[in-house]
């Protein structure tokens, strides 16, 4: 493990909640939720539909306002400064690829507009050669891509962005297992080589397993177990975490 | 299937298309002046001079329903454009934004809404003393409302896409990505919906015309054309038949066109 | 050995001018669980497009050129002696349900979302000629698990989770009992416990009533747990077919040693 527990936290975010209501219903997506983000760490986000996992990369993103906690960049306060400032620190990725880009643009079209007023079409042919993709596939629609190709542009335009943190949310939970390996390829080379951080949320903690240094399980919107990633699938402490490792062994190979 | 409504579409397109030339080009069409009068060929039968016979003055009807057209369907277009985009504006706004100013304008609508619209009109149009302006206001009052509630539900759902999202974290402001990225992707739909209001703003019209709420004569207008002249309708039927005529042939059109783009576009 | 269940021999077929299917040949035979696996654009839904019989007439020439039309080229489909390939589409109906059974990957989809469970269950149960028994579909909720069956016929759809309408669906096909059940990605679009869930329920159906499935996917790992023969499906063709567990420990075609690496391991690090 080469998580270097001396390295500056980017992210933190300190007992966020937030309710729904619904009709008559309140709903607690999230209580009090404590998470932090190193420079080049991944941290897993398990839990089943529900559990708070994606309210969790929207509030921290800003897309949705917290009802109380505090997120910080570094040092500096970013509490409710609302996602368009959050974009200059983070990027988020999304479950549906298709919809993650207007139908009606390009892809070339799609990504130089994330690029902050920033049109450098060299470094989008560089990210599109990093991902794998051919730059043949910048001309085409959303449309006129696979679910994968799609996925993988939208690393290319949340890298053009030029963020040190990456908000996944399920990325690869609509992908078949070939594009799903695909993108967890490319995860780990960024790592590698980019010492990007990333907040990984999925499902599927053998994905986790493969991918993070750290995870954090979540259920009914409470963190109920967390730690280093090898830990916490060797020594399971929570009845919720021991089911979830249990269900992914009998998937895995 | 496709091909076949494609080339419906096509030839109610056509039909409108003709329609709108030979009205925008009345002016030369036209083989008499509308507005003279002739107190020698009072309500002629149809000849070769006066293809749809001549009114109680002498006028030419078939000069009348050219230039008539004119008026009714340039208000028409005027008004439909004029609705749709303060509709959509303010739809995109509040779907966007949501929050009080969605609440508000929203109650608003469904107040404008709960009335039938031509009682609406027809009272504003009384408030305001007729004339071609006041009984566009008077339509124009309520006819926002259909293509503001259409534009705010579409926003909405587009609102909810992650391209959205991804746009607000690249920095982008709000007004930008209603600009670039809701509006665009509303027109479709808006576009449907602008399509068959022709057809209804042009009844609206052309009754309030008849009522004697629309344009003031001598102005050549379809609706008071009909009124003008279905007091001697026994005499000279065709002053009330021609103007009719072209009246229902205009709204079949561009009702029919609405809603072959409508069906169109569902079966993508 | 049983009488196969179902023959599929040189099976080639199509959208218009494109091949997606090219001389499938599969046998399954009576309590077995035949899983196709490959990756998405392989040919296995089309597949299964044809053994519920969504495709064209082969008399239709006018309409075989076009793509939106599925066609097929040449081969047979036999299920129980009968050929699929040539049916009519009263036989069709006839057959979908009680003979042959389809669990979607999107069961909500082919619910209607707005209407109440029990009205759905009688009104399909009813088509098929069965008598609607409120004991029997309550048995069998209880059965695969379904807690509160009796609250839960009361619900509609889109009530329900994707994990619960999956499960209402394996219930669906349990209560109409076919002699053949195709599966298509029943499990890709759950999270992992309940994926595991709905399997466990897939495989009590075949330990109790040794029911036949035809079961699609693209994970090896899903594969594993269910299948007692796995045939590995690229580009339209079957390149490697076997016994699950000596197919998994020595694949021979080089796409399945593809396959399996992306599976994702609990074991690496």
């Amino acid at each position: 493990m080469k998580t270097d527990d001396s390295r500056e936290i980017l992210l933190r975010g300190e007992r966020l909640s937030k309710r729904f209501t619904d009709k008559d219903r309140q709903i607690d997506a999230l209580s009090e939720v404590d998470v932090f983000l190193r420079r080049g760490e991944f941290l897993g986000v398990v839990g089943e539909s529900g559990s708070g996992k994606s309210t969790l990369l929207k509030v921290i993103s800003g897309l949705l306002p917290v009802d109380a906690g505090e997120i910080y960049c570094g040092e500096e306060r970013m509490t409710g400064c609302g996602a368009r400032e959050m974009g200059k620190r983070l990027q988020m990725i999304f479950q549906d690829a298709k919809s993650s880009f207007d139908p009606r643009f390009s892809m070339v079209h799609s990504i130089l507009e994330s690029g902050r007023g920033k049109r450098d079409l060299a470094e989008v042919r560089a990210l599109i050669d990093l991902v794998g993709l051919d730059s043949v596939l910048l001309s085409r629609k959303p449309a006129a891509l696979s679910g994968g190709q799609c996925q993988r542009m939208a690393i290319v335009r949340a890298l053009y962005n030029g963020a040190d943190i990456l908000l996944c949310d399920e990325i690869t939970s609509a992908l078949d297992v070939s594009s799903q390996a695909q993108i967890v390829g490319i995860l780990k080379k960024l790592k590698e080589q980019r010492g990007l951080a990333v907040l990984f949320v999925s499902h599927d903690i053998a994905l986790v397993r493969m991918l993070c240094d750290r995870v954090l399980v979540m259920q009914n919107g409470r963190v109920v177990e967390g730690g280093r990633i090898a830990n916490v699938v060797d020594d399971p402490q929570d009845p919720y975490t021991r089911q979830l490792i249990e269900s992914a062994r009998r998937q895995s190979l | 299937m496709r091909r076949q409504l494609k080339l419906r579409i096509l030839l109610a397109a056509a039909a409108a298309g003709i329609l709108l030339f030979t009205v925008i080009f009345a002016g030369v069409i036209a083989p008499n002046d509308p507005y003279a009068t002739n107190a020698l060929a009072i309500r002629k039968a149809p000849c070769a001079a006066y293809p749809f016979g001549t009114d109680n003055l002498g006028r030419c009807v078939f000069s009348r329903v050219l230039f008539g057209g004119r008026t009714t369907i340039a208000a028409t277009f005027f008004l439909v454009l004029l609705s749709f985009l303060a509709g959509t504006f303010i739809g995109m706004i509040c779907g966007y934004c949501g929050g009080w100013a969605d609440r508000l304008l929203m109650r608003i609508a469904d107040i404008l809404l709960s009335f039938p619209q031509m009682v609406v009109a027809i009272a504003v149009a009384g408030i305001l003393n007729g004339g071609m302006k006041g009984a566009m206001i008077a339509l124009g009052i309520t006819m926002w409302v259909s293509f503001a509630r259409l534009a705010r539900s579409h926003t909405l759902s587009i609102r909810q896409e992650a391209y959205i999202s991804s746009a607000i974290l690249a920095g982008k402001s709000g007004l930008s990505i209603i600009c670039t990225h809701v509006f665009p992707n509303l027109l479709a739909p808006l576009f449907t919906n602008a399509l068959t209001q022709i057809g209804t703003t042009m009844i609206g019209l052309s009754g309030l015309s008849f009522l004697g709420l629309g344009v003031i004569p001598p102005t050549a207008e379809w609706g008071s054309m009909i009124s003008e002249a279905r007091a001697y309708i026994q005499i000279a039927p065709w002053a009330v038949i021609a103007p009719s005529l072209v009246t229902i042939l205009t709204i079949v059109v561009f009702n029919y066109l609405g809603d072959l783009v409508m069906e169109y576009r569902e079966a993508l | 050995m049983t009488e196969a269940v179902l023959q599929i021999s040189d099976l080639s077929a199509g959208y218009g001018q494109e091949q997606v299917l090219s001389q499938v040949s599969l046998t399954l035979h009576q309590g077995e669980v035949l899983c196709v696996a490959g990756e998405s654009g392989s040919g296995k839904s089309t597949l299964l497009q044809v053994i519920c019989g969504n495709h064209l007439p082969v008399s239709d020439a006018d309409r075989a050129g076009r793509a939106s039309f599925l066609r097929i080229e040449s081969g047979s489909v036999r299920f129980q002696g009968e050929e699929l390939t040539v049916t009519s589409p009263s036989q069709r109906r006839k057959r979908m349900g009680t003979q042959i059974g389809l669990i979607p990957q999107n069961p909500a989809g082919s619910f209607n979302p707005v209407r109440r469970l029990d009205a759905q269950f009688r009104e399909t149960l009813k088509s098929h000629g069965i008598a609607y028994d409120r004991g029997e579909i309550v048995r069998v909720f209880d059965s695969i698990g379904l807690s509160e069956p009796e609250k839960l016929l009361r619900c509609r759809p889109y009530e329900l989770s994707g994990g619960m309408n999956q499960r209402i669906a394996v219930a669906f096909a349990m209560l109409l009992a076919p002699t053949l059940l195709l599966c298509d990605e029943v499990t890709s679009a759950l999270d992992v416990t309940t994926a595991i869930t709905v399997i466990d329920e897939l495989l009590k159906l075949k330990r109790e009533r040794n029911m036949t499935m035809l079961f699609v996917t693209h994970h090896l790992g899903i594969a594993r747990e269910i299948a007692d023969r796995i045939a590995i499906m690229h580009r339209g063709r079957i390149v490697e077919e076997g016994p699950a567990k000596e197919l998994l420990a020595h694949p021979s075609h080089e796409y399945t040693g593809k396959l399996l690496r992306d599976v994702p391991r609990m074991a690496e690090m």
